[in-house]
């Protein structure tokens, strides 16, 4: 089996934010619940400021501090999946520990306050358990891997497009968008992205792109202190994320 | 009602009075909670994906190591062989039932699907979370002060069934509130709560408020009145259990001092604006800080003064609060800092309790009153050991002769 893994070229990437769009209509998540985000960060002083973006899906780590610290196995990492972390929607809690122990800041709890007026959940009212239902919704709803519109009162996360990765034939390298033959399995976010700034594979098979991206252009991983390996690198300047600092006092330093 | 105490304040009148405040309070506070959960969901909370924790896990995180504190405080007679602390020993172990089944009932209406908990937890085994070990060690913590109370209830003060459901008891105290302390400490990606050391911290302080909310409820008993106590009960009142309360203050503060030293010295900004730009810079932590523990420390300095009632009652009162505060802050002080400085987040992420939020924190106020007036009226609560109580000089002996 794979060990489906992500690169992001933060060269390449425009900071666009299309991932975002594509996951959300993908995905079918709230105002807010973005999966898959931009973030924007600025460092120093005109005339030599500079601005960064950063994508952030889940980084599906291979040592998931969220998957230890769920208390009924909700949220598992699947070696038959690629090693993709998800969350059994009808196993959660809805407990947040997870939210809590992820050093990401991936994971949703939609259960809360809407981020833009009117809710969008008061106009497509919840049906059938879902907590809201939009006329249009991805048709593979998988409650076991958190695929679909969540119930009211669980975590929801990036699943990587298990929806669509799974379709995959058996031993492929990589999932390029410019594939024919593959690109009906490409994550949202990774088909979407117009700069090709994202690369979708296999993290097992050394002859890989994405391995290929990683030892040749000096993949890192986000926060790698924490030791939760994550399976998305980044390459190319801007992955050292600034540490925090009150929006009052940007320019004390 | 056993011969053994002097009439109770609450088992009349007053009692049945507060009863109905407290139980109105109770149904009013939980229907409006429960209204507000059952018609918007946890929108009614002031939390977020970016702060998922706020003050009904705070309140749960008060309510449980106040029991925790109450279960090690009952221990000093029960298992260590303190007899000048009978007296409170049994109202100890009640109390720590059930401000545990406030505590718990609060958590309740704070998860997203609490009654899947019953069966997910058990069936699913997950060993490597520490709120598995929590739901185990709370559920055995429950189950042997609920046997330790029956034995008391019974009369076996001394029997060795009695002695090892007490040491049982003791036991899953610490672990239960060990443990409840690791959910936060073990969280290395939160550095400020990220301490090896955070067990012994909720001990210190759990006992803290545990005496602040004994000492209170003991006098509530006997109707502020002093005289009307056994005398083994006020002599303890007078002497071993003031002294206690204030050395407890006194530690309390400085494992508060502790923290924010190391805290404010770290380089770390997710430590260091914790304490800088968010906790002294919040005039109710600070208020809570002096008011619910400075003041309350000085006041038990003078040995005149510590042994007066009404300086007990009232420092009692300001350190439950006070610790409530200091409860609260260190649940959503762990969080304040936005993981990533992102656009959407620029600054400390802010976060003030809903009406429903403090609905049910409220709810668990008035269901540890409504719980506690019960006791007293139907439990004799001041029982203790018969011969401590025809002669009260025994137990102002020093502990183990």
């Amino acid at each position: 089996m794979a060990k489906w893994g992500m690169v992001i070229d933060l060269d390449k990437c425009t900071g666009c934010q299309a991932c975002t769009t594509a996951c959300s209509m993908e995905n079918n998540t709230l105002p807010g619940e973005s999966w898959q985000d931009v973030l924007f960060y600025h460092e120093g002083e005109y005339p030599s400021a500079q601005m960064k973006w950063l994508p952030r899906p889940c980084m599906q780590c291979e040592n998931p501090s969220c998957v230890h610290v769920c208390p009924t196995r909700a949220t598992y990492k699947d070696p038959d999946a690629g090693g993709i972390v998800f969350v059994d929607w009808n196993k959660c809690i809805g407990c947040k520990y997870c939210m809590i122990a992820c050093p990401y800041g991936v994971r949703f709890y939609a259960d809360e306050k809407p981020l833009i007026e009117p809710d969008v959940r008061e106009a497509f009212p919840g049906e059938n358990g879902q907590l809201w239902s939009p006329p249009y919704q991805n048709p593979e709803e998988d409650w076991r891997r958190g695929i679909g519109i969540q119930p009211p009162g669980v975590v929801s996360k990036c699943t990587f497009c298990y929806h669509k990765v799974k379709h995959a034939p058996e031993g492929v390298a990589d999932l390029d968008e410019d594939n024919p033959a593959v690109k009906e399995y490409v994550p949202a976010c990774v088909r979407t992205c117009a700069p090709k700034a994202r690369y979708f594979g296999d993290l097992d098979n050394p002859e890989s792109q994405v391995n290929q991206l990683i030892g040749d252009k000096h993949g890192v991983r986000l926060k790698d202190h924490t030791g939760n390996r994550p399976q998305v690198y980044y390459l190319g300047a801007g992955a050292a994320v600034p540490a925090f600092t009150p929006a009052d006092r940007e320019n004390d330093a | 009602m056993s011969a053994n105490t002097q009439p109770n304040a609450l088992q009349g009148k007053l009692g049945s009075l507060l009863l109905l405040v407290a139980s109105l309070v109770f149904l009013a506070s939980l229907g409006y909670g429960v209204v507000q959960l059952a018609t918007q969901g946890h929108t009614s909370f002031n939390t977020s994906s970016t702060l998922p924790w706020g003050q009904p896990i705070a309140t749960y995180l008060y309510f449980a190591l106040a029991s925790s504190g109450l279960g090690l405080i009952a221990s000093l007679p029960l298992v260590f062989g303190f007899k000048q602390y009978y007296p409170i020993a049994k109202r100890c172990i009640f109390l720590a039932f059930i401000v545990l089944i406030s505590g718990m009932a609060v958590l309740a209406l704070e998860l997203g699907n609490v009654f899947r908990m019953l069966w997910a937890i058990p069936l699913n085994l997950q060993i490597q979370s520490a709120m598995f070990w929590m739901g185990v060690f709370y559920a055995l913590d429950l189950l042997f002060l609920l046997w330790k109370f029956s034995k008391l209830q019974n009369g076996e003060w001394d029997s060795k069934t009695s002695k090892q459901v007490g040491i049982a008891s003791f036991i899953g105290v610490l672990l239960a509130s060990g443990n409840l302390a690791l959910i936060f400490g073990m969280m290395s990606m939160r550095p400020f709560w990220f301490d090896a050391l955070l067990p012994i911290y909720f001990y210190f302080t759990g006992v803290t408020s545990g005496v602040a909310a004994l000492v209170f409820f003991v006098y509530l008993a006997y109707g502020f009145q002093r005289e009307r106590m056994p005398r083994a009960l006020q002599s303890l009142l007078t002497g071993a259990l003031p002294k206690l309360f204030a050395a407890l203050i006194g530690g309390t503060l400085l494992f508060i001092a502790a923290r924010a030293i190391t805290g404010l010295y770290s380089n770390n900004p997710e430590i260091s604006l914790v304490w800088t730009d968010y906790l002294f810079a919040s005039p109710l932590y600070n208020l809570s800080l002096i008011v619910g523990l400075l003041v309350p420390f000085a006041l038990m300095l003078g040995a005149q003064w510590r042994s007066r009632m009404d300086i007990q009652v009232l420092v009692a009162c300001l350190v439950f609060l006070g610790l409530f505060a200091e409860r609260f802050y260190f649940v959503v002080g762990g969080q304040v800092v936005p993981l990533f400085q992102g656009t959407w987040v620029p600054n400390l992420i802010s976060y003030t309790p809903s009406a429903t939020e403090w609905a049910l924190t409220i709810a668990g106020w008035s269901l540890f009153f409504v719980l506690y007036l019960l006791g007293e009226k139907f439990l004799d609560l001041g029982d203790m050991p018969k011969q401590l109580a025809d002669s009260p000089q025994a137990a102002a002996q020093p502990a183990g002769t």
